[in-house]
């Protein structure tokens, strides 16, 4: 595992050197602040508001910042030419990819960490009080969802260049999370032509829904069931193995651009 | 003597815009353990193609090659391999320091051994006042440098460099040529591809010559170049007589 953590270590350094962090971090911090100065129609629980508002940035932030990072890891690998001596190296493909990944997702998630405590801390300010527990459960589900953004990015850049993989990941994402859990419902309510095709792909591909606990945490329902929690991490892990494994597949004999130009 | 390199019939084609590409047309070549081999020819003639081959970077489409005893359809001992690519990038948000840290944690060094080693080798290539510094403010000689640094942290058996000093200036070249003699003064064997002649002829015992993805000389260079003559004419008749062959 060492050299994965060498990998990683790489991925951090450049998150923290090239301050994609901090301009996200005054990007949030920005508009935290203006939803702090706000007064809503003077409203005692506005601090529901801001918890909304502060969990969908970090939402949007966090998936923005992992999704980049994610796929521009072995893209500009290749670019660079960096990918020749690191590969020279006793280290396979497969090292290189889970170290990339492990690097990208732990980033994500300590970015997340931030935006939270961020978030917590505004709420905190306009009054409201937190529920430590749910805010907890919530954090792990969302970072263990950034997993499986990571290797989705990171699988697409294996064949594709940075800016195509990161697009098409935002795209996925969205039908992951907003069309999928919705397929049961079409198919009561439209004739669909092909239902046994929406099913497939209703059981066949990821539910980003089962990560998302922001209205548990916003409205103070309490904390989910641990097995329910705890059920959602392993199918996260799983996803993220499932599609790391596809990472190396596609990974293990690509020829790199300069031999294609000979 | 144990070779540390031998190919025998090693082909290569690609696959270019539907046509088919022959890039290398049968190489047989051996390099001898503690010998310092250049590798010459003109661009395109295949020498890149030939040392990502036996790195392991391409699979060859006909013959065999191994490196340090190991076919390289196998796992090669990279462990006991350096290599510098042609015109070397790095990562520009490290310093040197941190880069020869991390190709060195790769290689299983770790604590007073690695800083040890690293200490050493920015001595060695020159760069004590540069290893604090960011990649990213290097010149191209001194990414040579750190390049040539961080394919020597696990002090290799045997070191591949691509084109060493491509695009230096004489300054350069020269700090370039000096690590390749003092490599050369450790019995590390060493495998280089080059466009300078000159630099050939001073470092190396043995060459090799390729043109249109064929050697068409290899040998000792005082056997292949007679006394008194020089080996540009020598290289350049070579690769011409292939040609209008």
């Amino acid at each position: 595992m060492t050299k994965q953590i060498t990998i990683a270590s790489v991925v951090w350094l450049e998150l923290w050197r090239r301050k994609d962090l901090y301009v996200v971090m005054i990007l949030m911090i920005s508009l935290l602040g203006y939803l702090l100065s706000l007064n809503i129609f003077g409203m005692s629980s506005s601090h529901r508001y801001i918890m909304e508002m502060g969990l969908l940035l970090s939402w949007l932030m966090s998936w923005v910042l992992t999704v980049n990072l994610s796929s521009r890891q072995l893209p500009e690998e290749e670019q660079r030419g960096t990918i020749y001596p690191l590969l020279a190296k006793p280290i396979t493909r497969g090292e290189l990819i889970v170290g990339k990944w492990l690097g990208c997702w732990v980033a994500g998630s300590t970015a997340t960490l931030l935006f939270y405590l961020l978030t917590s801390a505004v709420v905190m300010m306009r009054g409201g009080t937190l529920h430590l527990i749910t805010l907890g459960q919530g954090l792990l589900l969302h970072c263990s969802l950034l997993g499986i953004a990571a290797a989705l990015a990171m699988t697409l850049s294996t064949r594709l260049n940075q800016d195509a993989a990161a697009t098409l990941t935002y795209i996925l994402s969205v039908v992951f999370f907003v069309f999928i859990p919705d397929i049961p419902e079409i198919l009561v309510r439209e004739n669909t032509a092909s239902p046994g095709l929406l099913s497939a792909a209703y059981y066949a591909l990821p539910h980003f829904e089962v990560f998302d606990m922001r209205r548990r945490v916003v409205h103070e329902w309490g904390p989910a069931p641990a097995g329910a929690v705890g059920l959602s991490i392993v199918y996260a892990l799983a996803w993220s193995l499932l599609l790391l494994k596809f990472s190396w597949l596609a990974y293990q004999n690509k020829t790199f651009r300069r031999e294609l130009t000979v | 003597m144990a070779a540390a390199i031998e190919t025998i019939g090693l082909t290569m084609t690609y696959r270019h815009r539907g046509q088919f590409v022959e890039v290398l047309k049968g190489i047989d070549l051996r390099v001898e353990e503690g010998t310092a081999c250049a590798f010459l020819g003109p661009n395109g003639s295949g020498k890149t193609t030939v040392m990502h081959i036996l790195l392991g970077f391409l699979k060859q489409t006909g013959g065999e090659a191994w490196v340090l005893g190991t076919n390289v359809k196998q796992a090669i001992e990279r462990q006991r391999i350096g290599y510098l690519p042609e015109r070397p990038q790095s990562y520009p948000f490290l310093t040197g320091n941190e880069l020869l840290d991390m190709a060195g944690r790769i290689f299983g060094l770790r604590g007073r051994k690695l800083k040890e080693r690293r200490q050493d080798l920015v001595e060695m290539v020159g760069l004590n006042d540069a290893a604090r510094r960011r990649i990213g403010t290097y010149s191209r000689g001194m990414l040579q440098r750190i390049g040539m640094a961080q394919a020597l942290i696990n002090d290799p058996d045997l070191v591949i460099l691509d084109e060493p000093t491509g695009g230096l200036d004489p300054v350069a070249r020269l700090d370039v040529r000096c690590i390749i003699e003092t490599l050369r003064g450790l019995k590390k064997t060493i495998f280089f591809s080059s466009h300078e002649l000159s630099e050939a002829e001073l470092v190396c015992d043995h060459l090799v010559i390729l043109a249109n993805g064929r050697v068409v000389a290899q040998g000792a260079a005082e056997e292949l170049v007679g006394d008194g003559e020089r080996l540009e004419p020598y290289f350049l008749k070579a690769i011409g007589a292939r040609r209008a062959a």
